[in-house]
């Protein structure tokens, strides 16, 4: 192993460890946020919660991915600098914080620029768009912009990263030229419906909403998840995980149809939930059998545990929604602690798993 | 070297048949991913690609296919080095795929 090798290695690692300290910082914040009674220490309040979880947790991680999958130096400068401008935007120095923070969304778009002259093609150009969305959302984010105005491009990053993810893998299905076009077309209408909601609010997160439930039809529809929930281990567990995701992108867009996107509240607090913990974090636990190798190097051994945590999360986000729409903030409690124990059950069971291998 | 060549390039191919893209669930060799295998001296060299040039898994197949070919050199008295080189052209694509391959097929391990 040469010394630029060792190099990467050990940044990778730092890089991970500090998108997996974002991730529990996160979590931590969340409690806060609802209503827990923590020590807040440096910045890290209820107000917290929604950046560390979008960069410090997923911006780092997804360009970590990115970058380690070029594997050139420069490419490490996007998660780099999410990470830095985690750790200084939670203590304080938001001034150099907010402008790696800045520099870190560019990078992320350079990285997949430079993906899409290597391969110009539609999966790579719908990771580019939500690499632009997270720079957009975060440049709004500096200029003091409500988080409730910009939410819908945080929304976009994840979301749009893993359709064009979903859209590359399916390329082993051979979906119709068609419907890979349909896909395509949705994602750039939604994303375009997004600019519309600082005009007309309402009315373009309809639109947007209605997109929304196209979008996850269409990869209910044509994603492998559906054959592939006939197998077994990982393979059944990642269908069900992806399967129910997509179930719970339509209902996002359900509750977007009929309520459009408040600026606070109950609706809205369910909206995000729906999207970040019923689409994302499903999307995480469907993925993690192949995130892992791709983080640490080692596969992680199945185990029929991993259904608790996601059934804990999908049960407990029922009620956390159900909590929102009837106004029964115990509920909406009991759902919100469940989602953060099902995160932490996961990655405890990910830990474990990995660390029973290794002594084998 | 040149008469051991062939029975050392099918060495290398059934131990690059051990590695599997856990995404698919099919090792690399039938994905169509291993595109050139070949002897330059006492050094063997391995091109691969990936299913796509960001594709998160390139460190883990980097590593699998290095452990694969460092054991085929301890092996062998005529090889002494490897290379194992990710290559992004040409763009691999579902074409490249072995027909008739199962996807899937290959799980990862399992603890109950």
């Amino acid at each position: 192993m040469n010394a630029r090798t060792r190099l990467l290695n050990s940044l990778f690692g730092l890089l991970l460890a500090l998108a997996g300290a974002s991730l529990l910082l996160g979590l931590y914040t969340g409690l806060i946020r609802l209503g827990v009674i923590l020590p807040e220490f440096f910045d890290l309040g209820a107000m917290s919660h929604g950046p560390l979880m979008i960069n410090g947790f997923l911006a780092t991680l997804i360009s970590l991915e990115r970058g380690a999958a070029l594997e050139k130096l420069w490419t490490y400068l996007a998660p780099i600098s999410f990470a830095i401008s985690t750790v200084l935007m939670m203590t304080g120095f938001y001034t150099i914080g907010g402008f790696l923070l800045i520099l870190g969304s560019v990078f992320l778009v350079a990285i997949m620029i430079y993906l899409c002259t290597i391969q110009t093609v539609n999966y790579h150009l719908i990771m580019a768009t939500a690499a632009v969305s997270l720079l957009i959302g975060n440049m709004l984010f500096l200029f003091h912009t409500p988080v409730f105005e910009l939410i819908g491009w945080w929304i976009a990053f994840p979301l749009l990263t893993i359709f064009g993810e979903r859209l590359e893998l399916n390329r082993i299905m051979r979906p119709p030229k068609k419907a890979v076009n349909l896909f395509t077309f949705l994602i750039l209408t939604w994303t375009i419906s997004l600019a519309g909601v600082h005009l007309y609010r309402e009315i373009f997160w309809m639109i947007g909403s209605i997109l929304l439930i196209a979008i996850s039809i269409w990869l209910i529809r044509y994603d492998v998840a559906r054959r592939t929930i006939k197998m077994a281990n990982w393979t059944k567990y990642s269908a069900w995980s992806l399967l129910t995701g997509y179930g719970w992108g339509i209902v996002g867009g359900l509750l977007g149809l009929i309520y459009g996107l408040p600026r606070a509240g109950v609706i809205y607090n369910a909206i995000l939930h729906i999207y970040f913990v019923g689409f994302v974090f499903s999307m995480i636990f469907a993925h993690a059998a192949v995130i892992i190798p791709a983080l640490t190097g080692r596969t992680v051994p199945y185990s029929r545990y991993f259904y608790l945590p996601l059934i804990l999360l999908h049960g407990c986000l029922i009620l956390r929604i159900a909590g929102d729409l009837f106004f029964w903030d115990m509920l909406r409690k009991i759902g919100s602690y469940g989602n953060v124990a099902a995160i932490l059950l996961f990655l405890g069971g990910i830990v474990i798993q990995l660390i029973r291998s290794r002594n084998e | 070297m040149s008469s051991q060549t062939g029975h050392i390039r099918h060495r290398v191919v059934r131990k690059l048949r051990s590695v599997i893209d856990p995404e698919l669930g099919v090792n690399i060799v039938d994905l169509g991913l291993v595109y050139q295998i070949r002897f330059d001296g006492k050094k063997l060299v391995v091109e691969y690609t990936t299913t796509t040039p960001g594709c998160p898994l390139r460190r883990y197949l980097q590593q699998q296919i290095e452990k694969a070919a460092g054991d085929i050199v301890a092996d062998e008295d005529g090889l002494d080095k490897y290379y194992v080189l990710m290559v992004m052209k040409p763009d691999w694509s579902v074409e490249m795929i072995k027909p008739g391959v199962d996807f899937f097929a290959v799980s990862l391990p399992q603890r109950n």
